[in-house]
């Protein structure tokens, strides 16, 4: 049977387990082949990253195995690449945890959210939906990392699931999807960029590899533009891993001056994922206050400075900083703010 | 004031070590000489990563030219790779024993090239993984710190936790904060810092609790109680007196070197060794902060930065030092401190060999998880 949680639409057989082996189908069903089985740790929101929710929390961040992506430099192939029936033979950890476990170790840890950011959510929504019920009865919001190649129907489940996504907007053109991530065509994950920007509070990463996705800067940026200028948008320098490991790094000052032009179009545009970068500090569009002072000591190291805002609004012009959550790093995390404040603006 | 640079290849950034801040143009440190000699060191020397075979050459080449830019008296150098690939790479006994032989060539030639008085210490033995203890469900909060193996702290535990733990058949021992305070009568500790009970995993087993890293070691450290030491400057019967040798070593006119290969224990150790005790009854050191600041101030640092301690309160939230890891101020007596000529450092441990010798000028990897995000200057003083 058709497996219609993402583009790929694998035919399914109890057997036959599809591109990201996490599904299979079961008495006309198609089933998780590994419920309840976490990896999990804490982590701050800037390091995900999201520069724009929750600013500051300490996060319960989970994963799980499989990914229907084959990205050429992935820098997470050991566990999103990994044969998921290996379970912990793959030289990775990976628990078993109910719903109601996971959230208690969030409440444990003082997270203020769950987010979803080892590998692609698409490949466990069924999981996914079991843990937001227990998630949502302790009061705390889920965010996810996603390649947003979900079918439409699951796209529409990820925004039910989550409250705030950073949606990876690897390259422009259905050909280098074509030549580096594995899949044939961009549009899926165009259409669900826009649905789910309409639905929740979206961020976007975008890894640059010079010479190869650096030219389509522009367009994404106008593609951006056009659903919402004020879609935080980060530029990951990457550090290629997997296939592409000897690739040369990107040259910093040269993808910056290409980034200029998109700072025109959009309101919060950030050049990081090195350790240093100058391009991590959230400017109030209005006035040009820095409202929000990071530091970035890359590979999923940023931190946040300070926090300036007042009420989420620039303390000198008052304009309104988007932002999905309230800054409070830890304790007092009853209030699921972000969750009412997307869906009242979708 | 402490300067750092980082170097993100052909990207360069000058910072405040302390506050993390861009340093402005006209700062003085800016424009000191030996902020553009250690520019340039770091320039020629772009990082292979802590898993590439390359990486202790990386070492060797980096100390070198720091020597022979700075003329110092005193060269620390960490050699880390071994670690960093033992403990994660499968490998065969001949692929260990060449990585081992390559270590310890890549030692020779930066004694051979410096002419250096050499101080050569490994911090301990790696040994196959057997097993995990996993402590996430536990009702209080289990934390293993800095990639610990042995030491797991426990934290708000319950009594149903601490019979459950004591159950264990591989936790070797439970040791309450006060008999571990006692046991360390003469280390400075904030005891408030240090974990209700530590938990002690027998050899070959590690704790999985929270922030334990996701790839899984194939080899963790096994018992480090002696270390090998090979030094033509006297004896030394201690970890704590191998400070004293370096120092006398250098009163005595000697340009020397102290050098630490790091998951390199009597078993592996490929150059002439005594063996040094690195035991206070049942605690030995783990290669981390404890045994490095011990190394260099020749006093016990167990408390310092407690195994198992709980770190996410004090890492969360912004703080001093944002490129020195968990450390949250200058260790006092670091060996660079209290060295009266100039010292350098250099080593392929993260945000770590700035911090613990304390060196005039400090040059490292910067890797975060494995990842390779370039190199790392440090010029404590400009002299
Ligand atoms: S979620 Fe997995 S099984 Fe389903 S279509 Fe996508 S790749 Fe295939």
């Amino acid at each position: 049977m058709e497996c219609t949680y993402c583009e790929w639409r694998c035919k399914l057989g109890e057997e036959s387990f599809g591109v990201c082996r996490m599904y299979h189908a079961v008495g006309g069903k198609v089933v998780e082949r590994f419920p309840d089985r976490w990896s999990y740790t804490s982590s701050r929101m800037e390091a995900l990253p999201f520069y724009h929710a929750w600013p500051g929390a300490r996060t319960l961040t989970i994963g799980t195995r499989g990914c229907n992506f084959n990205c050429r430099y992935c820098s997470n192939a050991y566990v999103a690449l990994a044969d998921p029936a290996a379970g912990a033979d793959d030289g990775t950890h990976i628990h078993a945890m109910t719903p109601e476990e996971l959230v208690a170790m969030a409440l444990k840890l003082d997270c203020r959210n769950i987010v979803f950011n080892v590998n692609e959510p698409t490949v466990s929504i069924p999981g996914l939906l079991r843990l937001r019920e227990e998630a949502t009865r302790a009061g705390l919001p889920m965010g996810c990392l996603t390649n947003a190649y979900g079918t439409e129907e699951s796209t529409e489940a990820l925004a039910g699931i989550f409250d705030f996504l950073n949606v990876g907007l690897k390259g422009f053109t259905s050909s280098f999807y074509g030549e580096y991530i594995g899949v044939r065509d961009v549009g899926p994950i165009l259409r669900n960029l826009r649905t789910l920007a309409r639905r929740r509070h979206v961020e976007v990463t975008t890894p640059v590899i010079q010479g190869v996705n650096d030219g389509d800067l522009d367009d994404m940026a106008d593609y951006l533009a056009g659903i919402d200028p004020e879609i935080p948008w980060h530029v990951f320098r990457l550090l290629p891993e997997y296939e592409m490991k000897d690739h040369a790094y990107p040259s910093i000052d040269a993808i910056s001056r290409k980034l200029e032009a998109a700072r025109k179009k959009l309101r919060y545009v950030y050049f990081h994922n090195f350790v240093g970068s100058e391009w991590v500090n959230t400017v109030c569009p209005e006035c040009g206050m820095e409202v929000v002072e990071r530091l970035s000591l890359g590979c999923g190291g940023d931190k946040l400075e300070g926090f300036h805002c007042t009420g989420n609004r620039c303390p000198r012009c008052g304009r309104a900083i988007r932002m999905c959550g309230e800054y409070a790093p830890t304790a007092d995390r009853a209030t699921a703010a972000c969750a009412a404040e997307s869906e009242a603006t979708a | 004031m402490s300067l750092a640079i980082v170097d993100a290849r052909e990207w360069q950034n000058l910072l405040d070590l302390r506050t993390g801040k861009k340093v402005k143009d006209d700062d003085p440190r800016v424009q000191a000489p030996q902020t553009a000699t250690l520019r340039d060191v770091l320039r020629r020397h772009p990082y292979p990563g802590d898993s590439d075979p390359r990486s202790n050459r990386w070492v060797t080449d980096s100390a070198l030219d720091l020597v022979a830019a700075y003329e110092p008296q005193l060269a620390c150098v960490v050699y880390g790779h071994q670690y960093f690939a033992g403990r994660y790479t499968p490998m065969t006994d001949v692929q260990r024993k060449g990585m081992m032989e390559e270590l310890f060539a890549e030692i020779d030639r930066f004694v051979a090239r410096s002419g250096y008085e050499p101080v050569v210490v490994g911090t301990g033995d790696m040994v196959p993984l057997e097993g995990e203890i996993d402590l996430g469900k536990l009702e209080g909060l289990a934390i293993s710190s800095h990639w610990s193996a042995r030491y797991a702290g426990l934290h708000r535990a319950t009594p149903r936790d601490l019979d459950h733990v004591r159950s264990l058949a591989k936790v070797e021992r439970v040791v309450g904060r006060d008999e571990w305070l006692a046991a360390f009568p003469d280390a400075e500790a904030v005891p408030a810092r240090v974990p209700e009970h530590l938990l002690l995993a027998e050899e070959g087993w590690t704790f999985v609790t929270t922030g334990t890293p996701m790839r899984r070691p194939v080899r963790v450290p096994g018992r480090g109680f002696r270390i090998p030491l090979s030094t033509r400057l006297g004896a030394a019967p201690s970890l704590l007196d191998i400070r004293g040798l370096v120092l006398s070593g250098a009163a005595a006119g000697k340009k020397v070197a102290l050098i630490v290969a790091e998951g390199v224990g009597m078993n592996d150790f490929l150059l002439p060794f005594t063996p040094c005790a690195n035991q206070t009854g049942w605690h030995y050191y783990e290669p981390g902060d404890g045994f490095y600041l011990t190394l260099s101030t020749g006093r016990h640092q167990v408390f310092a930065y407690p195994s198992g301690y709980n770190y996410l309160d004090e890492t969360d939230e912004k703080k001093d030092l944002p490129f020195s890891g968990y450390f949250l101020d200058f260790p006092a007596h670091a060996l660079g401190d209290d060295f009266p000529g100039k010292s350098v450092a250099a080593g392929n441990h993260s945000m770590f060999v700035h911090m613990v010798f304390g060196a005039d000028v400090c040059m490292e990897c910067f890797a975060r998880n494995l990842y390779n995000q370039g190199g790392f200057g440090v010029i404590h003083r400009f002299r």
